[in-house]
């Protein structure tokens, strides 16, 4: 059938079979752009301060979202399967990034550190976040699970995943760390867990917490919790931001006050507005209607990306495609569950919505990856 | 190359359908274990079912917050993006009778400074520092009392400043980002103090006064009025608040400004008051340096005309509050300046009382106009001796003679076939011992008293040389000026005793009438008539006869009649016999003065009550002199003679002589 001489598998990385287009995942593709757009018309009206043009950070986020989905073209042409080993090295290189952060770069306000790029603020632990997940993925797709994994099983996966969460912990980023052990979780979940071993890891888990909460946190940390879980102790700080959130989402009532005429936003009541509470300027301003037609197109793209575990041809595949649905789900259900007043304040940004590029990026490749393994569903004989 | 690119294609063509069969089983998973894809579906299923549960539960959420709780959230985002200040309304003004402006406002200009941030910058608070020619640290001090205020609150730099340093910082507005004119009305006294105590005055609003205001109309730090007519029209001078609406960010600051609500200014009085009257009145009152009250009304109406307390209110001094020590050494002046004599001030009504004597005598039956009465100087009753005025007496007097030349020996035998009570009921009906009820404040009721009253007050008896006093107006006699001068008035317009008014009328600012003065009759002293008249022809005679007390208050052309008074003040051995300029001022007697005028047909009474003036002919005569002559101005200067020209006022009412 096919023609061999023609389709060299010798370099599988560059090879480009042009069959892939017809397999392209144009319905992930559109609900991405669906979901950028509206990214990008909330992030004009959260940043515009009165001028003639739209903010700078509008631009800045503008170039990045166009360089992410260039990027899903190179990230769609070699097969997924070279992450099998390729990842390992990706996580090296992440690790070596986070150590270079966490010891040799100053905290800017307390929290999240960036290396600067010249022309990119690179944020170590946004990437951490993906390789973690790709060498997850690698390495359940390799164990044998039988009847589960036993405790000794996730020793290995374990410090796969505290190396880079220590040192986020450094850093600090409670979000990003958390994220991770949110992520591996999910994963062994995923893979399967003995009975037996759900139970000890939720005492295990139990116990860290609470030595967490001791002698780990910072003192901000815990305020932000300790707010959280009584609003009415703080209200100018931690809670007055929910409060204004909640305000800003809740006015926004059935169709919203109409696109720029959002009052908590444009009048600064609502914090970090083209950030961690990017969707409280879009509830504002597009009311219940908008609100659920923008989830709607987010939550139907996660789905997808779980059709797209489902229909991998291997077990890397689903494994990594599942994983890089649950990075996405996690940030975004946390984001929103805190914007919606039900969760604290814990910096953890709406992907592809929020403001910022490292994300962006890291979320892009997700994307792409997921597009990657949908377009390899078959095996392509060529 | 050309040829395997063209086959290429065909290949593809051709080799989609076998690619991608469109019901082929998802079964080519690399380890191809049934298991193991059943495993995998049902994660599949879990999750899909994982993140369709959580997309339930964000939109139940939404659905609380947005629909369910939406108009309350609406509101709060109202309350956090919406302020106002306040927009103080243009005060009603005052004007007189004949519409001359007493008090109105004008604008003043104050400079403002909108915050934007809780940044100063230091260049504009050192131009407008050089602008407005003060110290930098006075300007920094106004903006220092103001941190920590709501950020939409404008900041008040200086107050009034002048048309020149407007300009300036008009035209340099580029210059002075942030900085306003604020146009605020202030109170202008076209008249000086004169009237103060009427008119009365501003101040900003005291914690017992915002306690019992309508807090939906005051705020602290609003003007009210704090006396006189500020004060009791109050509701009608003040208008209604505007409001500037803004919208502030989450810092207060005023971010742009929304539709408002325009002030309502307050409504105009027009007073009864005749401003040259007034003015007339105060003037002889100062020139003379003399403390005492001057009232002049309509006699047919009860309009006050004038109403004048010497010494006046120093206005300017009340403005942005009186100091502790001004006030005291007002209370301290044995002047009394913050007391309106008019209505505050009670005195014995001395000799101005023969006109009620007379009306009761003549009333009663007890005299007739011959009745005639041998005065020599003195009259004796029980173991005590009443003197008349005039030490060598009047000799034989009847009512004309004993009122023109006030002999009080006449009236002492009057009063004792009277008696108390009855000279008391005429005295009640011509309105003293009671309150006016005219737009004053604290009006005092003054005294006419009787058995009864004695009893009650000190539980012991009448005596019977009491009414002697009581009959000439001293002893526990008290009246105000204003009393006296409605008495006059009623004698004037034959028995008719009204309501001094001093609102003629109240008009709102698109120039409707609110309120219009009506004639307010108190009493109606029926059957009278004649017995008037008699009373009325003695008072002529007093003025213009030879013999008359009231000679100072004669006019050329124009009849008046009047009635003089000497109130004693006290009664000491000690004092009898120094001069009366000897005797120190707070012994002095009282100057009472009460006339009307034109005699034939009344128009005008005036009745001048000069505080220890000694006589009521040389004190208080030449003051109601020159309130008549501004009154008969015209008159007088065209020399045309009204007198005997019109009808009295009571031909009618003319039975009832005994």
């Amino acid at each position: 059938m096919g023609n061999r001489h023609d389709s060299p598998r010798r370099w599988p990385m560059l090879r480009f079979d042009r069959r892939l287009i017809h397999y392209f995942d144009w319905v992930m593709l559109l609900l991405l752009l669906l979901v950028c757009g509206m990214a990008l018309a909330n992030l004009f009206s959260s940043t515009w301060n009165g001028g003639p043009h739209a903010s700078p950070i509008f631009y800045k986020q503008l170039y990045i979202m166009l360089f992410g989905v260039i990027l899903i073209l190179p990230l769609v042409s070699f097969d997924y399967k070279e992450l099998d080993t390729l990842g390992f090295i990706f996580y090296g290189m992440v690790l070596l990034l986070l150590v270079y952060a966490a010891f040799f770069v100053q905290s800017i306000a307390g929290t999240q550190r960036w290396i600067d790029l010249g022309f990119f603020r690179l944020q170590p632990s946004e990437p951490a976040k993906l390789v973690l997940v790709v060498v997850l993925a690698s390495y359940f797709s390799r164990q044998e699970v039988g009847e589960g994994l036993g405790l000794l099983d996730l020793i290995k996966p374990g410090v796969l995943t505290a190396v880079p969460f220590v040192l986020i912990m450094i850093q600090p980023d409670l979000g990003t760390a958390m994220m991770l052990a949110i992520l591996f979780c999910s994963m062994i979940l995923f893979v399967k867990l003995r009975w037996t071993t759900i139970a000890a890891l939720g005492v295990l888990g139990i116990t860290a917490a609470v030595v967490f909460w001791k002698f780990l946190l910072k003192e901000y940390q815990r305020n932000r919790i300790e707010t959280f879980l009584n609003p009415e102790g703080d209200p100018m700080n931690q809670g007055y931001q929910i409060m204004q959130s909640k305000i800003a989402v809740g006015s926004g009532q059935a169709f919203g006050k109409g696109f720029m005429e959002g009052t908590q936003g444009h009048l600064h009541f609502l914090p970090e507005r083209h950030t961690d509470f990017a969707f409280s300027v879009w509830a504002e301003e597009w009311g219940f209607a908008g609100s659920v037609f923008f989830l709607g197109c987010y939550f139907f793209m996660l789905l997808w990306g779980i059709n797209i575990a489902l229909s991998a041809r291997d077990k890397f595949g689903a494994l990594l495609a599942f994983g890089l649905v649950m990075l996405i789900f996690w940030q975004a259900v946390i984001n929103l569950l805190m914007i919606m007043g039900w969760l604290p304040v814990v910096g953890i940004p709406l992907p592809l919505f929020s403001y910022g590029g490292s994300s962006l990026l890291t979320t892009m490749l997700c994307v792409g990856l997921l597009m990657n393994i949908r377009m390899r569903r078959y095996q392509i004989k060529g | 190359m050309k040829n395997t690119r063209n086959r290429r294609r065909k290949v593809e063509k051709s080799a989609r359908p076998p690619l991608l069969p469109p019901d082929a089983p998802v079964t080519i998973i690399t380890s191809s274990e049934d298991a193991e894809l059943d495993f995998l579906k049902k994660r599949s299923l879990m999750s899909s079912a994982m993140i369709i549960a959580f997309f339930a539960l964000l939109v139940a959420r939404l659905w609380y917050l947005q629909i369910q709780e939406g108009e309350t959230y609406t509101d709060l985002a109202d309350n956090n993006r919406v302020r106002y200040v306040e927009v103080t309304p243009p005060r009603g003004n005052i004007y007189d009778s004949e519409g001359r402006e007493i008090v109105t406002n004008r604008p003043s200009f104050n400079v403002v400074l909108s915050r934007e941030n809780n940044r100063l910058d230091d260049q504009l608070v050192k131009k407008v520092a050089a602008i407005l020619e003060v110290e930098v640290t006075d300007i920094l001090d106004r903006i220092r009392k103001m941190v920590g205020t709501p950020g939409h609150l404008p900041i008040r730099l200086a107050e009034d400043i002048d048309w020149e340093k407007v300009a300036i910082i008009e035209n340099s507005h580029l210059d002075l980002p942030g900085i306003r004119i604020e146009v605020v009305p202030l109170r202008v006294y076209h008249y000086g103090n004169y009237a103060s105590h009427i008119i009365g005055y501003l101040g900003e609003i005291n914690a017992t006064e915002l306690e019992n205001a309508d807090r939906t109309v005051y705020e602290p730090g609003d003007q009210i009025g704090k006396m006189g007519l500020e004060k009791l029209h109050e509701a009608d001078l003040r208008g209604e608040k505007g409001r500037e609406y803004m919208e502030v960010n989450a810092l207060g600051f005023e971010q742009k400004a929304l539709k408002g609500v325009e002030p309502l200014p307050g409504s105009d009085l027009q007073l009864t008051i005749n401003m040259e009257l007034q003015r007339a009145a105060e003037e002889i009152m100062e020139r003379d340096d003399k403390a005492g009250a001057v009232v002049a009304v309509e006699v047919n109406s009860g309009r006050v005309l004038t109403a004048a307390s010497s010494p006046q209110l120093k206005l300017d001094e009340f403005i942005g509050g009186i100091s502790t020590k001004a006030w005291q050494a007002m209370l301290d002046d044995p002047r009394h300046p913050l007391i309106n004599k008019v209505v505050q001030g009670q005195y014995p009504p001395a000799s101005t009382y023969k006109i009620v004597t007379a009306l009761a005598g003549l009333g009663e039956g007890i005299i007739t106009p011959d009745t005639t009465i041998y005065c020599p100087g003195h009259y004796r009753f029980g173991n005590r001796t009443y003197r008349c005025w005039k030490k060598g007496g009047h000799g034989e007097v009847n009512l004309l003679r004993a009122l023109s030349e006030s002999c009080d020996v006449y009236f002492y035998q009057v009063g004792q076939k009277l008696g108390v009570d009855r000279l008391a009921g005429y005295a009640q009906r011509l309105g003293l011992g009671r309150k006016t009820g005219v737009d004053m404040e604290h009006e005092k009721s003054g005294l006419v008293p009787t058995t009864d009253w004695k009893k009650r007050r000190y539980n012991t008896k009448w005596h019977e040389g009491e009414t002697l006093s009581i009959a000439i107006g001293q002893g526990y006699d008290l009246a105000t000026p204003l009393q006296i001068c409605m008495m006059t008035a009623a004698l004037a317009n034959g028995g008719t005793l009204y309501r001094p008014a001093l609102i003629e009328r109240v008009r709102d600012p698109d120039g409707r009438i609110l309120k219009s003065f009506a004639p307010e009759v108190q009493e109606r002293f029926v059957g009278q008539g004649q017995n008037m008249r008699l009373v009325r022809a003695g008072l002529v005679e007093a003025v213009n006869g030879p013999r008359g007390t009231g000679k100072p208050a004669k006019l050329k052309g124009i009849t008046v009649a009047g009635k003089t008074g000497t109130g004693q003040v006290v009664k000491l051995k000690q004092y009898e016999h120094l001069k009366e300029e000897d005797i120190p001022y707070q012994y002095r007697d009282h100057a009472w003065f009460t006339c009307f005028a034109p005699a034939e047909n009344p128009e005008i009474a005036v009745t001048v009550l000069v505080e220890h003036g000694l006589h009521g002919s040389s004190g208080a005569g030449p003051v109601a002199r020159a309130v008549l002559e501004a009154y008969f101005k015209d008159r007088l200067a065209q020399g045309q003679d009204v007198a005997y020209m019109l009808v009295p006022a009571d031909a009618e009412n003319s039975q009832g002589v005994n």
